[in-house]
């Protein structure tokens, strides 16, 4: 902190870390009610406190985002505690993004817990996992990416095997585990390798040293940086540690998949994105870039084609999810050093468009269990005759999430192929517009069976769900919003990028 | 001489002489073999069970779940009680010494008491492990 910036109308530079510690605080906050209140005879509160918590948390991000706070218009980033964090677009950006998620979550989770035991716990996890996300955009240090990614881990094991008395779900928070504690282990040793080559775990000090002089430590320092990438590669589900996703999806209650697959997803990339553009130059050691290309098309191939060949709607979203991870992979597959801004930001944007499209997926697919029709294509015939309103919003979201023009999710997809283009790496594009075309059959068919199929059988749908149901019809006008409004997301996260490239 | 000649013979001597007088015993003693000589020494009970199949009630997992929360606490405090002084009298403010351990703190006994209202740390008795144990014995 200088003294000469310390103006009367400028805040203390800890602030900065208020979205942070507004969720942290809303947890606390739950943990305390529920311990006046064990019977957890107040559901309305606490679902109304984790969505205060949350909301304020995206007012502070929002605001700090718009006032410039860490941004190069405002003397720069804002790093605190020995530079361990750091303070910038890029961190309040994503910030916003898993606040927005944590919101719709909390909201529909109202619904979804309905009569269920432990539901200050379920929220109080959801918020410490959204601390932990939020910690992870800080990240500055190594250290501090591991121990904010625990913190995002481990509510999420818990919170996957939520439904203790289901064996899908605690087959799935197992396996969910033993996966993450595989990868966690390999990201620490990586870490330990990458320390042991350069000296430090403050990534611009990492950054410094390996663009020096590495005096025969080089393949020591590749290795390590090899295994961070895995570490990543867990936390965004991506190849090779994908396998937990399309279990942990299936098998947790479908807000919690919905939580993990967006604001957990983008959480790795966040960590990921600063982690190596800001810490592992291009020039030295590995040729990172080709480990991601590699990654990328083969994330979106596997995932794509997986999802094809599902007959369960919450499966074929957890493939797709991973072929969205793909997608994503394109930011840093196309990554070009100073120039590599605009690709970056295209593919924080899209994070973005994913974060309300895919969340919107799941808590339909949320509202269909709370309904108690099945899990397959088959079961969702018919639908929209029952719940027109639902079924556009799960058409939107199919639509957006294949990449077709009337929705947001055509021009996240559009800015991040044609960076991709820009910096010569056209085949990246083609390969994601081929695997997008495919993904349109998967997700048409959802689209089929909502409006098109004959129900197999009478069913009754019983009652509304009314917050589960405004959380839905919100992720869509969200949706449908980000496309005349998609100038000011790609305006900021490009220049949000184009700030932390060195 | 090299100093660690003298560990070397000690360790020789350490060694040999508990084994020569157990070796100068099996020499010399009668063997009478007898079934409560190959017993399981239970302090003079006649043991019960089996070995291999001890259970622990899983309420001490709680219990021992609380111990390590508490046990990273002292690991964190111990460094901060060496610097406390020392950092006060060199001028640092007290908010800032005092205060983060303070929040530190706060938030683990938010944790401890959320606990202790879930029954954490309530002995629920179970009737039927109970049974199992009078069955047994």
């Amino acid at each position: 902190m200088e003294p000469a910036l310390l103006q009367a109308d400028q805040l203390p530079t800890w602030t900065a870390l208020a979205p942070v510690l507004a969720l942290a605080v809303t947890g606390l906050l739950l943990l305390v009610i529920d311990s006046i209140d064990p019977n957890d005879t107040r559901p309305t509160l606490l679902a109304g406190v984790g969505t205060v918590g949350a909301l304020a948390a995206l007012g502070l991000a929002g605001w700090f985002l718009s006032a410039g706070t860490g941004q190069p218009s405002t003397n720069g980033a804002i790093t605190l505690y020995g530079d361990a964090l750091i303070v910038d677009g890029m961190t309040l950006f994503f910030q916003a993004l898993f606040a927005s998620v944590t919101a719709l979550v909390v909201v529909a989770s109202y619904d979804y817990l309905r009569g269920r035991a432990y539901q200050a716990e379920f929220y109080a996890l959801m918020l410490f996992a959204a601390t932990g996300m939020a910690l992870m955009a800080a990240a500055n240090s190594l250290a501090v990416a591991f121990v904010a990614l625990e913190l995002a881990s481990l509510p999420s094991y818990a919170l996957v095997a939520f439904l203790k008395r289901d064996t899908g779900s605690v087959e799935a928070g197992l396996k969910y585990f033993l996966i993450g504690a595989l990868s966690s282990a390999v990201f620490a040793f990586g870490i330990s390798l990458v320390y042991a080559a350069t000296g430090s775990l403050l990534l611009p000090d990492v950054y410094e040293a390996l663009a020096g002089d590495l005096t025969g430590l080089t393949g020591v320092a590749g290795v390590g940086i090899l295994m961070v990438a895995g570490g990543f590669a867990f936390k965004t589900a991506s190849v090779p540690f994908h396998f937990w996703a399309p279990e942990a999806y299936e098998g947790a209650p479908a807000p919690v998949s919905g939580f993990l697959s967006s604001a957990s997803k983008a959480a790795g990339f966040a960590v990921a994105f600063r982690v190596f553009v800001t810490g592992f130059p291009l020039e030295a050691g590995v040729d990172w870039v080709l480990l991601f290309q590699v990654l990328a098309v083969v994330t979106m191939t596997l995932g794509n084609f997986a999802a094809a060949t599902q007959e369960e709607v919450k499966r074929m979203l957890a493939y797709s999810s991973i072929g969205h991870a793909g997608y994503a992979l394109i930011g840093l597959a196309a990554f070009t050093g100073a120039a590599g801004g605009d690709v970056l930001g295209a593919s924080m944007a899209h994070l973005l468009v994913y974060g309300f499209m895919n969340t919107g997926a799941f808590l339909f697919v949320a509202l269909a269990e709370h309904w108690g029709v099945g899990r397959t294509f088959d079961d969702y015939a018919g639908l929209a005759s029952k719940a027109p309103v639902a079924s556009v919003a799960m058409s939107v979201f199919m639509f957006s999430l294949a990449g077709l023009p009337p929705f947001g999710g055509f021009f996240s997809k559009y800015f991040l192929f044609m960076g991709a283009v820009d910096a010569g790496f056209w085949w990246l594009a083609a390969v994601g517009a081929v695997n997008s075309a495919l993904s349109l059959f998967y997700y048409s068919r959802v689209v089929k069976a909502l409006w098109l199929d004959d129900a197999v059988s009478e069913f009754e749908l019983g009652s509304t769900p009314t917050a589960l149901y405004a959380a839905v019809v919100f992720a869509a006008l969200a949706t449908v919003l980000l496309l005349p409004g998609f100038g000011p997301v790609i305006e900021t996260a490009q220049s949000a990028a184009a700030a932390i490239v060195p | 001489m090299n100093a660690w000649i003298a560990i070397g013979a000690l360790a020789v001597m350490g060694v040999g002489i508990p084994l020569g007088m157990m070796a100068v015993s099996a020499l010399l003693r009668p063997g009478v073999p007898e079934q409560g000589k190959s017993a399981t020494y239970e302090s003079g009970e006649i043991p019960t069970g089996s070995a291999t199949g001890i259970q622990f009630n899983i309420q001490y997992y709680m219990v021992a779940l609380l111990f390590v929360v508490f046990d990273v606490e002292t690991v964190l405090i111990f460094p901060w009680a060496v610097i406390y002084q020392p950092a006060l009298a060199s001028g640092v403010g007290l908010a800032t010494v005092l205060l983060p351990m303070l929040i530190f703190i706060g938030v683990l006994v938010v944790g401890l008491v959320w606990a202790w209202r879930q029954g954490a740390v309530k002995w629920v008795s179970s009737p039927r492990a109970a049974r199992q144990k009078t069955e047994r014995s």
